[in-house]
């Protein structure tokens, strides 16, 4: 057994923290919800650093890499509140698999796609697209649509409504295809979670070190320094099934619907209760708008209701063990 | 990234595997293996007898007898025995953590003396660190070693939660031989034996109705000083190989805390079907989300397998995944009592199951033993996060200084 990344894993970490910090931040996040500022690092430069089109197979322009490897770097696209989503980017590798001319359009960054998830909710990543894909009448469909946008809490999600135009159809009988892209979709919003929350953390910590309250650093006091040691127990939790659920997605797939769905709901308690600790922990200065807390805040409200929230995924869960062991 | 066995450790877990097979008659299982019920005379042969095959002592170097194997191996026969319903070993104690104090810090004489004895359970071992007025702040113990004239030690005091102290035959005991100086500085580590004159054990029953562990009294204990292990006033460091060797055997490796999740899902599927809907609903909530919970704990547990076969010494991060597995193993025992319905009144069911009941009565323990939640939390706090130290009102004072502090007038047996 050898359950870790490998050192091209780590190399790969390595090189998409260095992108994403530099083309993304908090401040980003809050210049997009503040003034309708460009989401970043935004679609053209995602796909320039071959991030998008990971999973994407060679002979399509990709990188012919696993579903595990485009998480390892969604965690770090997480950590800097960077958009468009990894999510979006993870399904459209499996719906259009095969298709070549149109993988190729998503890899080098010249078409921009959406999933619409069912008619009539929210689309991930809506704001920035110029094309959509959908699932109608057991086929995988790709057509234009009309965005209306709605007022976000969270900006670099590029969530909006949208009417689905003229379709034609990439994949027919596609309903096993449009249930794996959302189960590797659910892998890569909680590599995305995971790193939101352990980014949060973080900051979190720093300010219990500074922050000096009654003569003594607040991290010093067990209300605090337990409240964080739990967000840190969750964040490291997730990482064992986020890391997990990509794998079985490569390697295992008749573990995946349950792996994903365990992934999914967990990054949902684990980033809101962060994000929660983390606005505590700052008192008063972390309820401003000056400071980058709710940022976070707002990605981990949203975030829990994508693909499913919590509540679907953990009966999910249940659902599969329970008939599992029937 | 994997989860199969290397070659390697195929072959090792298929050697093991035919060893319990071969024996598997003379072999005890683990309903016959309670602590306090058990067949002393059985439970050391089962240990002798997985001795015998190579399945103690896995990591131990082989000079002392054994195997000279490696964490992952030990991992695979902590499964194998797990797989095939052993009861576990009488040297649990010894193994885990006195066994491996005196290796690193016995003298020759201690070494040739106990540890082949320990490993094929010659002698049963245990560990006389707790006290009634010093738990969690261990090294504000009481227990006072005195040195006499002719160079030995003579021991009073009181232990508590000493796990196997009933048939035990020696333990290592942490004493304070200097009260003059800071606590932690004043402490010194014995070998007693048990069977001495002066030592008492009282069994202790816990909440559970279940006496798993003692009580021990040390009346003008006589041990000579070549029982010493380690140096005069070492004995919170020595401690500390032994507590870092406790982590290791507890280190959890992706094992369930409490009743298993395959019995739990087991469980659930058999009753859910009883229920109105709105209660299967809340049922799956409940489950899917501990479900999940156990799964992250036990990858979490193999990752950091993974990292100590890798040559990672176990951290302090091991202590996250017990906060973990205490948190759900209680919560899936508290739904697996739930789905009893009206009979979750009883303490067993009127078909005489009592698991969940006696899960639910026994993990409370799980959240104290080994380190309460609020120690563990206090050690992730401050060692994994960096935050920093709860101020410390005895710092800087001797230990007898310290008990003049509020509380120092508890006293040690009570």
């Amino acid at each position: 057994m050898n359950f870790d990344l490998s050192d091209e894993q780590r190399a790969l970490a390595s090189a998409a923290a260095d992108f994403f910090a530099s083309a993304a931040s908090p401040s980003a996040a809050r210049a997009s919800l503040d003034a309708g500022a460009p989401i970043e690092p935004g679609r053209k430069a995602i796909a320039d650093t071959g991030f998008a089109a990971i999973t994407v197979p060679e002979s399509a322009g990709g990188g012919g890499g696993s579903v595990l490897d485009l998480a390892v770097v969604a965690e770090q696209a997480g950590r800097v509140l960077a958009g468009p989503s990894l999510v979006t980017a993870a399904r459209v590798a499996v719906l259009l698999d095969g298709d070549d001319a149109r993988l190729a359009g998503f890899a080098d960054g010249s078409a921009a796609y959406a999933v619409i998830e069912e008619d009539g909710g929210p689309v991930l990543d809506a704001t920035t697209a110029d094309r959509f894909l959908a699932f109608r009448d057991g086929a995988v469909v790709s057509g234009s649509g009309t965005v209306t946008d709605r007022e976000p809490i969270d900006a670099t999600r590029g969530l909006a409504d949208v009417t689905l135009g003229d379709t034609e159809v990439v994949s027919a009988d596609a309903a096993a295809r449009w249930e794996r892209a959302l189960h590797v979709g659910q892998v890569v919003l909680a590599a995305e979670g995971l790193g939101t929350a352990s980014k949060a953390l973080e900051v979190a910590v720093d300010y219990a070190k500074q922050r000096v309250a009654f003569g003594r650093q607040i991290g010093s006091y067990q209300a605090i320094k337990h409240a964080l040691v739990d967000a840190f127990v969750g964040v490291e939790q997730l990482r064992s099934l986020v890391w997990w659920a990509a794998w079985t997605a490569d390697e295992s797939p008749s573990e995946l619907a349950l792996a994903a769905a365990a992934a999914k709901g967990t990054a949902a308690v684990v980033l809101e209760h962060t994000a929660e600790t983390l606005v505590q922990v700052h008192g008063g200065i972390g309820f401003t708008w000056e400071h980058d807390a709710h940022l976070y805040w707002r990605r981990a409200k949203v975030d829990r209701f994508l693909l499913g929230d919590d509540v679907d995924a953990f009966d999910t869960v249940a659902r599969l063990a329970i008939a599992a062991a029937s | 990234m994997d989860f199969e066995d290397t070659p390697e450790e195929a072959a090792y877990r298929a050697t093991v595997r035919d060893y319990i097979e071969a024996h598997r008659g003379e072999l005890m299982s683990i309903s016959e293996g309670g602590r306090r019920s058990m067949d002393l005379s059985a439970a050391k042969a089962h240990q002798a007898l997985l001795y015998d095959g190579g399945l103690v002592g896995v990591t131990w170097p082989k000079e002392y007898g054994g195997q000279g194997g490696t964490q992952m191996q030990q991992a695979i026969v902590n499964q194998e025995v797990a797989k095939a319903g052993l009861a576990g070993l009488v040297g649990v104690i010894g193994l885990g953590m006195c066994g491996p104090t005196i290796i690193a810090h016995g003298s020759d004489y201690q070494k040739s003396r106990y540890l082949g004895r320990l490993l094929r359970a010659d002698d049963v071992w245990c560990q006389l660190f707790s006290e009634p007025a010093s738990g969690s702040d261990l090294a504000a113990l009481r227990t006072r070693a005195v040195k006499t004239d002719s160079g030995s030690w003579r021991v009073n005091g009181q232990k508590v939660w000493t796990t196997l102290a009933h048939v035990a035959d020696y333990g290592i005991l942490l004493a304070r031989t200097d009260p003059d100086v800071a606590k932690h500085r004043g402490l010194t580590m014995f070998v007693v034996d048990m069977h001495a004159p002066g030592v008492t054990v009282r069994p202790l029953r816990q909440m559970s109705g279940v006496a798993e562990f003692n009580e021990v009294f040390f009346d003008d204990v006589e041990i000579p000083d070549e029982e010493r292990l380690g140096d005069v006033g070492d004995g919170w460091r020595v401690a500390l190989t032994t507590l870092m060797s406790e982590r290791l055997s507890l280190g959890g490796g992706g094992t369930d805390v409490g009743a298993s999740l395959d019995a739990a899902a087991a469980h659930v599927a058999k009753r859910i079907s009883e229920l109105p809907e709105d209660r299967q609903a809340l049922v799956r909530q409940e489950f899917g989300r501990q479900y999940a919970a156990s799964l992250a704990t036990r990858y979490t547990g193999y990752r950091q397998l993974s990292a100590i076969s890798k040559g990672a010494m176990p951290g302090p991060e091991a202590s996250a995944g017990k906060l973990a597995g205490t948190k759900t193993g209680r919560a899936l025992a508290d739904l697996g009592v739930r789905l009893l319905g009206k009979e979750g009144v009883y303490a067993t069911t009127s078909d005489g199951d009592g698991r969940w009941q006696s899960s639910q009565a026994g993990l409370p323990g799980m959240a104290i033993a080994g380190g309460t939640d609020e120690i563990l939390r206090n050690v992730l706090g401050e060692r994994v996060l960096g935050l920093p130290p709860e101020p410390r009102a005895d710092k800087g004072m001797s230990f007898n200084e310290s008990l003049k502090l509020g509380g120092g007038s508890a006293g040690g047996a009570q």
